[in-house]
């Protein structure tokens, strides 16, 4: 006889774990720590986000708006960043409310904490208060130069981040014939923000593992700008092993084109390509048709290829001239060539990919009502990655956690809220 | 004394190129054995793309040791059933797999993880590759920067009304190496608590796209589809990267209120700028941005670009150099900040690579140089798994081991 199983939710890897994202009050990395505390959240971990009362967390001021229409519960920011998370209002400039914050802290495992130290410590809610007041939290500061660095109290950002971080300087890659009016470029997007909520993650994730070898909790140190220089890292490792004079070291000195770019126009749009190792180079040959020009022993080695990437680019530019995104692709990837089209947000949204992947995920938000948006950045065949509820309304756990967790009556917080507080 | 958080885990590391080997360098930093398991069929194609003091060989690349630090390396031909073989028997004493080969390459040595769990029911398993393990085009090929064409972000990266834009750094790859961190000690985490491992199947573009929510939102919400907009912000201006005197020498001004605009024209020596009409609010300095950064280029060209940064920053705006790599190196912050390490290699001796970007406040990071092809062959079959003396000769006598 077949038994059925009673449905049930699958685990999630996370389950048990309390996290608390406090709101960045200036202009700190608030992005990046949304970001981390997302991750926690979507893989299970109890999240509850603390706003500032009335207006919010930063986040919700940053469009996209739907149809251009700003409203703080219903921006696309807002929406995907806080997932999962449970939130509450809290003004941590009050001492009541500081009262409050910490007594979130108590029983919390890990907080995310994007402000500035300079003010932290007027707050008393910097890293070494909380340390030693909380033996087994783990403080994960983020900011834009690092909590102890001499730089720490300097504005940053993205931008600033990108660009001093080497990165913004060698983009666009290879693609640069008039430097003078082809400035360094940042990426499209927040991208530093998001890596440094994805290294903040990893990073509290570590000290979790550092707690069980002897129970104590810690600061963690995360800065947007090295976090960005982490990305540059082969850099580094050529500035240590190269002499001046050799062709690597010398590209660091110069935006100009010298090498294959990422990226060629095709017919109907531009794809990423390259033949760069012999692998690649053969099976280039092949999907190209064996055109005559690639016999030339000049292109035999990767050395040769590198020292004559002009006559290769027109070689590949010309037969990609005579080919769609999607032909070019097809024929490439058929020989095992790294080829893919660029594709527009419309088309990433749209692509038959990740369509049979189910990447993009669909919720039900009350203010929002139904919202598509990104969804998992790892598949867990045990612990999915999975939405259980959508971003919070502002306040809307406040008496949930405010009153249910750490006990305050219902009086008391009647009276914060009346003075502003919650 | 800090902790070794992951003193006891041990990591059976098939990752290649930049994503996986920067994944398992941080958990090898963390206390972790890493066995680097390297194949001759295959070497890693890392090794032999710089070299060290103007030579180029297996041991010699200078971007190989940036991020192959704290693991071993055995060397096998896994295309053989004996070294196959020797492959299960480290796994059988590990907790991760990690891989990052194209779709199905780990099938032809029969190490997929349908394989592994047979032989190691608890094995976490983690593979990365551009576009996921299923789906219509999981069979494809490409590095980070191909890969990431498909998932938007060279859509939006570019100058405004030109065209698409490779990114610097071989973006995305240490992005994911970096987010691999958490997805794998989330599984051990998961694993610690119930006994039992999964596997996490990562697409590249998947999770390039995860960091666009601001376009893709915009999609998904509006149908609106984005376009590049250059070094600009759509909340900010002005927002971007401005010549500074002398030959390609750049700043970056990000300027986030009204109130620091009036900042930022009186210390160019414009405050008349402040008040002009166009642009003294957000709203016409977005409407006129071309403009007002025709003005703002044509006053920081005259100064020096440290000099300037210096003037801003004191003004408690966000600014900054824009730097190669060789002058972050020259950064007097960066230059001696513990991100910095140096290692030793036994072919080339004590060089500097980066660690970690983070600074733990407990914990001991444990940095050991990148090994050698295979330097650690003969270690870890006589003291992992047993094997004789006598044993290993004969195997490298027929080529299981190189």
């Amino acid at each position: 006889m077949t038994r059925f199983e009673p449905f049930r939710e699958p685990p999630r890897a996370l389950e048990g774990l309390k996290v608390v994202e406090l709101p960045c009050l200036d202009t700190m990395a608030f992005l990046a720590a949304s970001m981390a505390a997302k991750s926690f959240a979507d893989f299970g971990a109890e999240v509850v986000k603390v706003e500032p009362p009335q207006t919010g967390s930063q986040e919700r001021a940053l469009g996209p708006f739907r149809d251009e229409m700003p409203d703080p519960e219903t921006g696309g920011l807002h929406l995907y960043l806080n997932t999962n998370k449970l939130g509450v209002t809290i003004d941590l400039e009050n001492r009541r409310g500081r009262d409050l914050a910490l007594d979130l802290l108590a029983p919390a495992d890990i907080v995310f904490n994007p402000n500035r130290p300079e003010l932290n410590e007027q707050l008393g809610i910097d890293w070494r208060t909380l340390t030693a007041r909380f033996p087994k939290l783990i403080v994960v500061s983020i900011t834009f130069f690092g909590a102890e660095s001499p730089y720490r109290n300097l504005r940053g950002g993205d931008l600033v981040a990108t660009h001093m971080s080497g990165v913004g300087y060698e983009t666009p890659w290879h693609q640069v014939t008039d430097p003078s009016n082809q400035p360094p470029l940042k990426l499209g997007g927040r991208q530093s923000d998001y890596l440094t909520g994805y290294t903040a993650a990893a990073a509290a994730i570590c000290a979790l593992y550092s707690r069980m070898t002897n129970g104590a909790g810690q600061h963690v140190d995360v800065g947007q700008w090295l976090s960005m220089i982490s990305m540059i890292r082969p850099n580094l490792g050529f500035y240590s092993h190269e002499t001046p004079d050799s062709p690597s070291f010398q590209r660091l000195s110069t935006r100009r084109k010298t090498g294959a770019q990422w990226v060629y126009p095709c017919k109907d749009g531009w794809v990423s390509f390259n033949a760069g190792i012999d692998r690649f180079w053969r099976g280039a040959k092949k999907a190209m048709g064996n055109p005559e020009w690639m016999d030339s022993e000049l292109f035999d080695t990767v050395l040769g290829r590198a020292a004559h990437i002009d006559a290769i680019e027109a070689g590949v530019i010309d037969w990609l001239s005579t080919q769609t995104r999607a032909e070019a692709f097809e024929k490439a990837q058929a020989e095992h060539v790294p080829c893919f089209p660029v594709y527009s947000p419309a088309e990433v949204a749209g692509n038959r990919q990740y369509k049979a992947r189910k990447f993009f995920i669909d919720l039900e938000h009350p203010a929002a009502r139904e919202v598509r948006m990104p969804g998992a950045p790892c598949k867990f065949t045990r612990t999915p990655w999975r939405i259980v509820r959508g971003a919070p309304l502002l306040g809307e756990h406040n008496q949930m956690i405010l009153g249910g967790r750490i006990g305050r009556s219902d009086a008391e917080l009647a009276g914060l809220a009346a003075a502003g507080i919650i | 004394m800090g902790t070794r958080p992951l003193q006891g885990i041990r990591v059976a590391d098939f990752g290649w190129i930049y994503s996986v080997p920067h994944a398992t360098a941080w958990l090898g930093a963390l206390g972790a054995d890493v066995i680097r398991i390297e194949t001759s069929g295959a070497p890693d194609l890392v090794r032999f793309l710089t070299g060290t003091d103007g030579s180029i060989g297996a041991n010699r690349s200078g971007i190989f040791h940036a991020i192959n630090s704290s693991r071993r390396s055995i060397a096998l031909n896994l295309a053989m059933p004996e070294a196959q073989e020797i492959a299960r028997k480290i796994i059988r004493q590990s907790d991760f797999v990690t891989e990052n080969f194209t779709v199905g390459n780990m099938a032809k040595y029969n190490l997929a993880y349908d394989d592994l769990v047979k032989i190691k029911p608890d094995i976490i398993m983690l593979s990365g590759t551009p576009l996921g393990q299923d789906g219509p085009l999981a069979a494809s090929v490409g590095f980070g920067p191909t890969t990431q064409a498909f998932a938007g972000l060279c859509h939006i990266t570019g100058y405004p009304d030109s065209f698409p834009c490779g990114i610097g750094g071989t973006w995305p790859d240490f992005a994911v190496g970096t987010a691999m961190v958490f997805f794998l000690l989330a599984a051990l985490r998961y694993r610690d608590r119930t006994g039992e491992g999964q596997y996490l199947d990562l697409s590249m573009a998947e999770m390039v796209t995860t960091m666009m929510p601001e376009a893709m939102m915009d999609f998904l919400m509006n149908g609106r589809d984005q376009a590049a907009i250059g070094n600009r912000d759509e909340s900010m201006a002005p927002h971007g990267v401005f010549p500074a005197a002398g030959d390609d020498q750049w700043i970056a001004i990000a300027t986030a209120s009204d109130d620091e605009f009036a900042k930022l024209c009186e210390a160019l020596g414009a405050p008349s700028m402040a008040s002009d009409p166009k642009f003294a609010r957000l709203f016409g300095r977005l409407a006129n941005v071309e403009e007002l950064e025709r003005e703002i280029a044509a006053r920081t060209r005259v100064s020096p670009r440290d000099e300037l940064v210096a003037k801003l920053r004191a003004r408690g705006l966000a600014a900054g150099p824009v730097y190669s790599t060789l002058e972050l190196m020259e950064d007097p912050v960066f230059s001696r900040s513990n991100m910095l390490v140096k290692l030793k290699h036994s072919e080339v001796g004590e060089r500097v690579v980066p660690g970690l970007p983070v600074n733990f406040g407990a914990i001991d990071l444990e940095y050991r140089g990148a090994p050698m092809i295979g330097e650690h062959t003969d270690e870890v079959l006589t003291e992992l798994l047993g094997y004789s003396a006598a044993e290993i000769a004969r195997l490298k006598e027929a080529k299981v081991l190189i």
